[in-house]
């Protein structure tokens, strides 16, 4: 009985730790509670699988050459009528080799008036900045522009 | 604890009329720590401190929210449109990752 016990104790134990491991292993993968996504994993999110086409009705303004990568302003206009059918649901602003791809998601109302979004970003180093928008009809629009960065903001 | 932050809304152009467009410009100083700098003095790594939800709304009711990362500029902008339904009060929630919320309101006049 003695031994039955004991080996008992011992699976009993094992499967403790094999259920404890993986979620010690996970919270050091994610610090920050999984918001960190690389460019792929980012646009796979948002998207849900569906494509993505480049368009000419996304006017995505950045500068060519941004001296300082801490501070690069970014503006995203879309050609739409914003009305309850037809409009812009949301603008994603992302960058392609920061450690978080993800820099905003907007979430758009026609009370808006127009497809418009600005702020001001941080680039680790030259990669491209993409604008993924998302419109009422649940189709998916984007555009990108590279931009030179001599000094990363992300340090 | 929440701390009393300098934050700005802005409407431009100043002057307009019902049904017009406008840009609402919203910035706010924060200090948008990204979690992987090091402190030069200590050495040791600042704690991530960004604002990760903005919610803009028109009379209470929101007509634009926004999720936001770490890799928006320290002292953030943002920018976007609205269509002046009439008289009106914009305020703007934000919320940080560390759980500091702050709002800001400023009236909307439009003249005719």
């Amino acid at each position: 009985m003695e031994r039955r016990n004991f080996i008992k104790s011992i699976c009993a134990a094992s499967a403790v730790a094999a259920t404890i491991t993986p979620s010690a292993l996970l919270a050091k993968e994610a610090p920050k509670g999984g918001n960190i996504l690389s460019y792929d994993a980012a646009v796979a999110a948002i998207t849900g699988g569906k494509t993505v086409t480049d368009s000419s009705k996304v006017a995505l303004t950045v500068p060519e050459i941004a001296e300082n990568g801490a501070v690069v302003p970014v503006k995203v206009n879309v050609e739409s009528p914003m009305t309850d059918a037809d409009h812009v649901k949301a603008i994603h602003v992302l960058s392609t080799k920061n450690g978080n791809a993800r820099c905003a998601d907007v979430m758009l109302t026609p009370l808006n008036g127009k497809g418009y979004f600005a702020t001001r970003i941080k680039l680790a180093g030259t990669q491209d900045v993409v604008a993924l928008v998302e419109l009422s009809n649940g189709s998916f629009l984007r555009a990108a522009k590279p931009v030179k960065v001599t000094i990363g903001g992300c340090g | 604890m929440a701390e009393a932050r300098k934050s700005m809304i802005k409407f431009k152009p100043k002057k307009f009329n019902v049904g017009d467009t406008i840009k609402v410009d919203f910035i706010v100083i924060h200090p948008m720590e990204t979690g992987t700098r090091k402190d030069k003095k200590t050495g040791n790594i600042k704690p991530a401190k960004y604002i990760d939800n903005i919610t803009f709304l028109l009379d209470g009711k929101p007509f634009t929210t926004m999720k936001v990362w770490e890799t928006v500029s320290t002292n953030p902008y943002f920018s976007v449109n609205l269509k002046v339904p009439g008289k009106g009060k914009i305020t703007v929630d934000y919320t940080d990752n560390t759980g500091e919320k702050n709002t800001k309101s400023k009236k909307l006049k439009p003249k005719g």
